[in-house]
């Protein structure tokens, strides 16, 4: 995918550097991300892809370097400025409160208020919630036929697609999934790259964290290798076969 | 039968099965239907169970034990447990009641000295909460251990402050809190108005919307940016200060704060019996208040009725633990009969 030179990045990372104590977690990590792009992130464990979501999402707040969200530097304090600033994060398997229903989940630190005095003493529109929630999950290519149902009698590619439909029905900019495939069948597996790819298509930036090669190489535009703590190779998709990106990724290639 | 009919016809057939299976599973239903059935029986062995003025003893009883349930229910409901609640009722009691003992004794009007007695405990028992939340959030203990600790200091400070003993004397709060009107009191009134307030925000405010995820998922709770931390420190205040009313209630009935007497140190355990009973779970994330109000009922009226059908009261422990017992099996069958559908 080529970019026109004055586009402006949706996401752009500047010499990243974040220590955990004495141990280097991320050493001088750059990229640029723009909207409806997929980003494959890549790496072996200990290779810092957590330390990096933790870092964009605002988990984790880095010793140096520039985090700018669409032409805008931030300096995120808590998770909730990314979301704010239109960042959604799925992590591994903990997105949703399996006792809450789909339309609670989908709602979950957004709840829309009632209106007047009631909303103001906290009271919150269980109804509108729920009618809009099944309105935003078939807006991206989810169908759940009732959202009062709780999330733990969903199945486990459902649970991953209605995580998935959440993020992406509030993210304004980024979503960033961690391993959103992983525990999943095949046939579940391609309803959540498909999902993916339904985010692309409403320009979003989608940042793809997965250890699945195929899956990456299947959904992405660009991969982003980690090694160490570094960016070991930022090109696209199309340079990479499942053997070279694995060499990549430990390193045997260079 | 052609197929298409067949197809046409199955999903209103079951929602009609689910439905029924719904109100036979919903342990709300099922605890009226028990409730109802032990205030019949109570009355058929003993007549006068059915008396107006027993039924105003029982409203007094349940009210006693109904804030410390609900503030239970908070806390479970949110992934924690607090076996605080009882001692701090009593600790509660015994320094309002030593605090205020000067208003009584230069007859200020006793509403005020109600009032002075009420936001003391309610002071003291948020304080209690808060030592709790701190060790909590701060210092990471586990709620179990953490409340432990509460419960024991608190405890012990009651025994301390009182020497066992009755502390204040004011027969003006024990002769209101025989007035008001039918077989309610004010005091009951007060109670049922603030145990009200506390289901409504329990189940339509985004607090209660918070409490309910931070137990089900602390970490989906966190990463949809709600201030998990904050929260629980103000479910563990909330506790504490609805611990502290209790004391002042039973400071009202008695007339003195007491470590021994009306509130003891063991409330904890039947607080949360009742929460149990109520079908909440102890792994967080699940329970009504509906069904907490109702295993507070169930659990006064076993408490009561026993006496009016002569059983010695110590056998009272026995039966609740029975109770607890068929109320979690019943919920480990209704989560089952889910599973298969």
């Amino acid at each position: 995918m080529t970019q026109a030179p004055e586009r402006t990045p949706v996401l752009e990372l500047r010499n990243i550097n974040l220590h955990y104590g004495s141990i280097e977690a991320l050493h001088d990590v750059s990229f640029t991300a723009y909207a409806g792009e997929v980003i494959g992130l890549v790496g072996d464990n200990g290779a810092g892809k957590s330390s990096l979501i933790k870092t964009i999402s605002g988990v984790n707040v880095p010793d140096s370097g520039e985090i700018i969200v669409d032409g805008v530097p931030r300096h995120w304090r808590s998770p909730h400025d990314s979301m704010e600033a239109g960042i959604e994060t799925l992590y591994q398997d903990s997105g949703l409160a399996p006792d809450l229903t789909i339309g609670a989940n989908v709602f979950l630190g957004r709840e829309t208020r009632r209106k007047g005095l009631l909303g103001r003493l906290g009271v919150i529109d269980q109804k509108s919630m729920e009618r809009e929630a099944l309105e935003q999950l078939v807006r991206v290519g989810i169908t759940i036929p009732n959202t009062r149902r709780t999330v733990s009698e969903l199945s486990g590619g459902q649970r991953q697609a209605v995580a998935i439909g959440r993020a992406i029905a509030w993210a304004k900019h980024v979503i960033i999934l961690d391993e959103p495939t992983n525990h999943l069948g095949a046939r579940q597996a391609a309803e959540v790259l498909k999902v993916i790819k339904s985010a692309r298509e409403h320009g979003l930036c989608v940042l793809f964290i997965s250890h699945t090669l195929p899956h990456v190489l299947e959904v992405t535009d660009r991969i982003i290798v980690l090694r160490l703590g570094q960016v070991a190779r930022d090109a696209p998709t199309s340079e990479f076969t499942v053997e070279s990106l694995l060499g990549t990724i430990t390193g045997l290639n260079e | 039968m052609s197929i298409s009919t067949d197809l046409a016809a199955t999903p209103e057939h079951n929602e009609s099965r689910t439905l029924v299976r719904r109100i036979l599973t919903n342990q709300q239903f099922v605890l009226f239907i028990v409730l109802v059935a032990l205030v019949i029986f109570f009355g058929s062995r003993n007549a006068l169970f059915f008396h107006v003025g027993e039924f105003s003893n029982l409203f007094t009883d349940f009210s006693g034990l109904v804030l410390i349930s609900l503030a239970e229910t908070y806390v479970i409901t949110a992934g924690g447990i607090d076996l605080a609640v009882g001692s701090t009722a009593a600790v509660s009691g015994v320094v309002a009641a030593g605090w205020i003992q000067p208003l009584v004794s230069h007859h200020v009007n006793q509403g005020l000295v109600l009032l002075a007695g009420t936001l003391a405990c309610a002071l003291i028992g948020a304080v209690a909460g808060g030592f709790s939340a701190l060790l909590i959030t701060a210092f990471d203990l586990v709620p179990f251990v953490a409340t432990l600790v509460t419960y024991s200091v608190g405890a012990g400070l009651a025994l301390v402050i009182s020497h066992g003993a009755p502390v204040g004397y004011n027969p003006g709060a024990i002769y209101w809190s025989a007035s008001g009107f039918g077989m309610i009191t004010w005091l009951v009134a007060i109670v049922l108005v603030v145990a009200v307030l506390l289901g409504l925000v329990l189940h339509l405010t985004a607090y209660g919307r918070y409490n309910f995820a931070i137990g089900s998922n602390e970490f989906a709770a966190r990463a949809a940016g709600i201030n998990v931390r904050r929260h629980l420190v103000s479910v563990y205040v909330l506790a504490g200060v609805l611990a502290g009313l209790t004391g002042m209630f039973f400071y009202i009935r008695s007339g003195s704060g007491a470590a021994t007497t009306g509130v003891t140190n063991s409330a904890n355990l039947v607080a949360i019996a009742a929460v149990v009973i109520g079908g909440a779970s102890l792994i967080g994330g699940v329970g009504r208040w509906a069904g907490t109000m109702l295993g507070a009922a169930i659990l006064t009226v076993v408490s009561d009725g026993l006496i009016f059908i002569n059983v010695p009261p110590t056998w009272i422990q026995v039966v609740v633990g029975a109770l607890i017992a068929v109320a979690a099996l019943l919920q480990t069958f209704r989560r089952r009969s889910r599973r298969l559908t």
